[in-house]
């Protein structure tokens, strides 16, 4: 855990922004839209810690990750990485940043190259970024990063094919680990593996932040997972964090009704508890991130909405009884950017998906 | 919403009884033993869940009891009875006719198992005309009202549309309308929501109870997941290397688990209601591969316990768990459970194939 008085911040985003344009094909050319997949997330991920990030298939998740790492390109706002502006590296420090921050991705089978040997795969960023010069030293590193992930080095010379998922996995994250980085960003990496293996590789990946000191970005719609390796979580909604806190405060004490509606639909493995306990079902589907409804962008299927949601955009701002614990939820006071409609007398309705 | 009980619903006895069910399957690397004398039954209005990792053998098994398995490869034995009917020796003709009113089927994937050239309407359609005589204008006012059923917003209109128009929530919705269409008197529904959301499971699981509770369906629901079993179950059957280890009520197994592997699953399950911040339990090694199953207990090769000499070289059979008691489902105070909840699930034993049940390993 980290101590909450002196925290130190590594990677932060401002007003992010990554907008995908929509170009429609075929016979009917009709006009262009914008899709928000990343719509205006301020989020800070502190040294040392896990931050969980959670939402639906959909909501920007898996785009935010990657932006932060200059996987795609913003279309607005800024990112820091140590003090440093993501988007405005230049190749020699993009390079470096490729180093200092690794990603772990879902799909184990298809993340690795199936025609290169364990050994390769995992010393390919010693090569690119010049660590661990010599064969033999870089054949004594993968042996090591190996090992720290929990594989006999001696499988060093097999396919990935001989492999089963979990150890897959353990094999992208050994890779990840290679250029020995501050920061790893986890994309729905257990998302693949059956319930066993999943906890293997949570316990490995709780015990590598503490022996390591790495900074982890846990991105998952498992939200039992998340809570389990998660110093903070933080909830995406349609392109837009819209709840951050302590794990245990957003677990316990959930502030925004999306959040609430979230934890609610988790099935616990607990008879007892699930006869008794009440789901939030949410009605309809999460509105297509190219028509952003105005104001809250959750107001459509909140079950609270009421009157200033359609009307200000609400930003975040303090909540419950944990320090750190923000939401954007009208619910705790009307705090945000009133919405500028394009012209006066314009039904606030206009952003409405078609229902 | 009386609509989906218009086939007269049989009135006692179990929908379907399994017994000692069998699949060996051809492949290149040998005999695959897929599924080794599995046994169940599921009562009207009745949830059995089966569990199990990947490879376990629980999807086989089903598919094998509506013939689905390719016939030149796989070889199935043993007996399934719907409504006292063996679906496993019965002709190509008469399991047609079966299949639609008998047993309704949802798979994982909405995507694949809608075709994308055919309209929701006609697809409904198709399963209504087939099983009954009705007019085409009749089969579309159905589907419509299936379409309502599974709570589709605007079902006159979604009924023209195609699946690729609707989001994966919705395409399963019409997954389940279809296999419903024909009132089935047992729904079988193969991880029909681990492709969704959460809050969009929460919905479907919603559904499936409400329906139940009105029809009377029996349902077998596989899963990986034994949160949602937990929450949609009367009745578990933990599958693994094809058999099952463990079955018994949700509250048995769940709560009381006594084969080593359920332990082992239930431990790796990192818990929302009650997270302590330490390790996840695991299992070590990974399932045995259905052509070179171990030569005694299935387990035996990743189990913590290995309680007994007699492991190593034979399989425990599945035997009552000691210090297990009756229970009566009826009791649990949940109010608005069918009255067809309480016949099927009392009196069910907790079974394990374990000889190391009694108080070690855990």
């Amino acid at each position: 855990m980290t101590s909450t008085t002196k925290r130190q911040v590594l990677v932060s985003a401002r007003g992010l922004e990554v907008h995908f344009p929509i170009r429609a094909g075929g016979l009917l050319r009709r006009g262009t839209g914008v899709l928000r997949a990343v719509d205006g997330v301020d989020l800070d991920v502190y040294r040392g810690e896990t931050l969980g990030l959670v939402g639906e298939s959909g909501c920007g998740k898996s785009t935010l990750g990657n932006a932060l790492l200059r996987l795609v390109r913003p279309t607005g706002g800024t990112v820091s990485f140590d003090g440093a502006e993501v988007t405005a590296m230049s190749r020699a420090q993009l390079r470096d940043l490729r180093r200092r921050a690794g990603m772990v991705f879902q799909d184990p089978f298809a993340s690795l190259d199936p025609r290169r040997t364990v050994a390769q795969t995992v010393g390919e960023p010693l090569e690119v970024h010049g660590l661990h010069p010599g064969r033999q030293a870089r054949a004594a590193r993968v042996r090591e990063l190996l090992e720290l992930v929990g594989l006999d080095p001696g499988v060093a010379a097999r396919y990935p094919h001989e492999f089963s998922g979990g150890q897959r996995q353990r094999v992208g994250i050994a890779r990840a680990l290679a250029g020995e980085p501050d920061f790893l960003v986890c994309d729905e990496a257990i998302a693949s593996l059956d319930v066993s293996v999943q906890a293997q590789v949570l316990n490995l990946l709780r015990r590598l932040q503490r022996q390591l000191g790495l900074t982890l970005l846990f991105i998952s719609h498992d939200l039992s997972a998340v809570r389990h390796v998660s110093d903070r979580i933080a909830v995406m909604y349609l392109g837009r964090v819209v709840e951050v806190g302590p794990a245990a405060a957003v677990a316990a004490e959930p502030q925004m009704p999306y959040t609430r509606a979230l934890l609610s639909a988790v099935p616990l493995p607990h008879p007892q508890l699930e006869r008794s306990r009440r789901r939030i079902v949410l009605r309809g589907d999460v509105p297509s991130p190219a028509r952003v409804p105005s104001g809250c962008r959750f107001r459509t299927r909140c079950p609270d909405v009421f009157e200033p949601c359609p009307d200000v955009d609400p930003a975040l701002q303090p909540v419950g009884s944990a320090p750190g614990h923000v939401a954007a939820c009208h619910l705790h006071g009307v705090v945000g950017t009133p919405v500028q409609r394009e012209r006066p007398g314009e039904p606030v309705d206009a952003g409405d998906p078609a229902r | 919403m009386t609509s989906l009980s218009k086939a007269p619903q049989p009135a006692a006895g179990p929908v379907l009884e399994v017994e000692d069910l069998r699949v060996r399957l051809r492949t290149p690397r040998g005999t695959a033993h897929v599924v080794n004398g599995l046994g169940y039954s599921v009562g009207p209005g009745e949830t059995v869940a089966v569990v199990g990792e990947s490879g376990s053998g629980k999807s086989v098994s089903v598919l094998a009891l509506l013939g689905l398995l390719p016939p030149r490869t796989a070889t199935v034995s043993g007996r399934a009875l719907l409504h006292g009917e063996d679906l496993l020796t019965m002709s190509p003709e008469r399991l047609r006719q079966v299949r639609g009113p008998g047993v309704g089927m949802v798979f994982q994937d909405p995507m694949t198992s809608l075709n994308p050239v055919l309209s929701v309407g006609r697809q409904l359609t198709e399963g209504l005309r087939a099983h009954g005589h009705v007019s085409k204008a009749a089969a579309r006012a159905r589907a419509v009202e299936l379409l309502g059923e599974v709570g589709l917003p605007d079902p006159g209109r979604a009924v023209d549309r195609f699946p690729h128009e609707l989001s994966g929530g919705m395409r399963q919705r019409v997954v389940i309308a279809i296999a419903l269409a024909n009132s089935p008197s047992l729904l079988i529904a193969d991880e029909a929501t681990t492709a969704l959301d959460v809050t969009v499971q929460a919905q479907i699981l919603d559904l499936v109870e409400r329906l139940q509770t009105e029809h009377g369906t029996g349902v077998v629901w596989i899963t990986h997941d034994l949160g949602v079993v937990a929450g949609i179950a009367d009745r578990v059957l933990v599958m693994y290397g094809g058999r099952c280890v463990e079955d018994g009520t949700v509250d048995d197994v769940l709560e009381r688990p006594a084969h080593p592997y359920t332990r082992g699953l239930l431990g790796a399950l990192p818990d929302l209601a009650a997270d302590d911040g330490g390790d996840l339990a695991t299992i070590a090694g990974t399932p045995p591969p259905p052509t070179d199953l171990p030569a005694g207990c299935v387990f035996w090769p990743r189990c913590p316990v290995r309680g007994d000499a007699r492991c190593e070289t034979e399989q425990p059979p599945l035997a009552p768990v000691k210090g297990s008691h009756y229970r009566d489902k009826g009791t649990s105070g949940v109010p608005g459970e069918g009255q067809y909840r309480d016949e099927g699930t009392s009196g069910v034993p907790h079974r394990a194939a374990t000889w190391c049940a009694e108080g070690s390993g855990s």
